[in-house]
């Protein structure tokens, strides 16, 4: 019995091994030009929920500095999107990056698209489904790119028991997703999503990470919160 | 042997529950959202009061305040009257991040016109 568990775990650890790519075969880029200032640019919403691109856009600036860059705060650029009538990251995200290099000093800019954002309140789930690219400034290229379809999942537990404690704990489910879940939602998003992305300069792990594991191209994920 | 067996499993999940982030955030993000978002002084003040605690109460691996807080938190100060205060916080940002001088110089003169 013993050996067979042995064996089930070493041949688990050998699949996983052998099925993935390290980071600097998935995204070379990132190390041949190691970006250090990232610009977060206004998220793209694709999505009928008119909110998701403010509610997503705060979000993003926390997980990329944990990854080790310098991001620019999304507070400080959105006034000058918003003053440069730039808000509207669509007549970028194939066009020319360089003013950005030029006014912010910006090694690359973080792309979003929002694909879908739908809350089961019922449930306490909201599901989340971004595409994330990072492309040069200097050149122009898609240093990094993954997408993510992440179910967050907030339900509360407790409450007395039987139908009325059913109840209870519906109702606080519902309060606890209400208000600023989405920004919970997003950030969990990101975070996982770009798990496997290189590290940057402030990271321990910085110029260490090109033989850890880059994850697939396309996720997908339930995450508790 | 069992009881070593568990007792190995509760360390492994216990270290891996402290994953350390570079920065403590409490919670700024929150804050400065719904601030951005309703613009209230009420909010405002909360905002600050996150900042004021990610400046001085850093935890994280790398003990220094993140980019972008001490110029966003400048920029607000600034905004609220406190110019002399919000200004040397946007210096010090240059100053911990030197890679943020062409975007915060930018800054500085805009709001000094």
């Amino acid at each position: 019995m013993k050996k067979f568990i042995i064996m089930g775990v070493v041949s688990l650890l050998l699949t996983s091994c052998a099925q993935s790519i390290s980071r600097s075969v998935q995204y070379p880029k990132m190390y041949e030009e190691r970006p250090l200032t990232i610009v977060v640019m206004p998220p793209i919403n694709q999505t009928n929920h008119v909110e998701a691109k403010d509610f997503f856009y705060t979000t993003l600036y926390a997980p990329i500095c944990e990854k080790g860059y310098y991001v620019y705060s999304p507070m400080m650029t959105m006034e000058m999107f918003q003053s440069e009538s730039a808000y509207d990251a669509e007549q970028f995200i194939e066009g020319n990056l360089s003013q950005f290099r030029n006014v912010l000093g910006a090694d690359a800019a973080m792309f979003t698209i929002i694909k879908s954002w739908k809350r089961n309140n019922i449930g306490g789930k909201l599901t989340v489904g971004v595409e994330y690219i990072l492309r040069s400034t200097k050149t122009g290229e898609t240093l990094y790119q993954r997408e993510g379809l992440i179910k967050v999942d907030k339900s509360v537990s407790g409450g007395g028991g039987g139908w009325i404690g059913a109840l209870v704990d519906l109702a606080a489910t519902a309060v606890n997703t209400a208000a600023t879940d989405n920004v919970v939602a997003g950030r969990a998003c990101t975070v996982f999503v770009l798990s496997d992305m290189p590290e940057g300069k402030y990271s321990p792990l910085y110029d260490k990470d090109q033989k850890l594991p880059a994850g697939k191209n396309n996720v997908k994920a339930t995450v508790k919160k | 042997m069992k009881k070593l067996f568990i007792a190995a499993i509760c360390v492994i999940a216990l270290a891996s529950c402290q994953t350390q982030t570079l920065y403590s955030w409490y919670d700024s993000e929150d804050a400065t959202y719904k601030y951005t978002k309703r613009g209230t002084d009420e909010l405002l003040t909360k905002a600050m009061a996150q900042y004021e605690k990610v400046i001085n109460k850093q935890k994280g691996v790398r003990k220094v305040v993140p980019p972008g807080v001490n110029a966003e938190y400048g920029f607000l100060l600034y905004k609220a009257g406190k110019k002399d205060e919000g200004i040397a916080l946007l210096r010090a940002e240059i100053a911990a991040y030197p890679e943020s001088e062409k975007f915060i110089s930018r800054i500085i003169k805009q709001l000094e016109k």
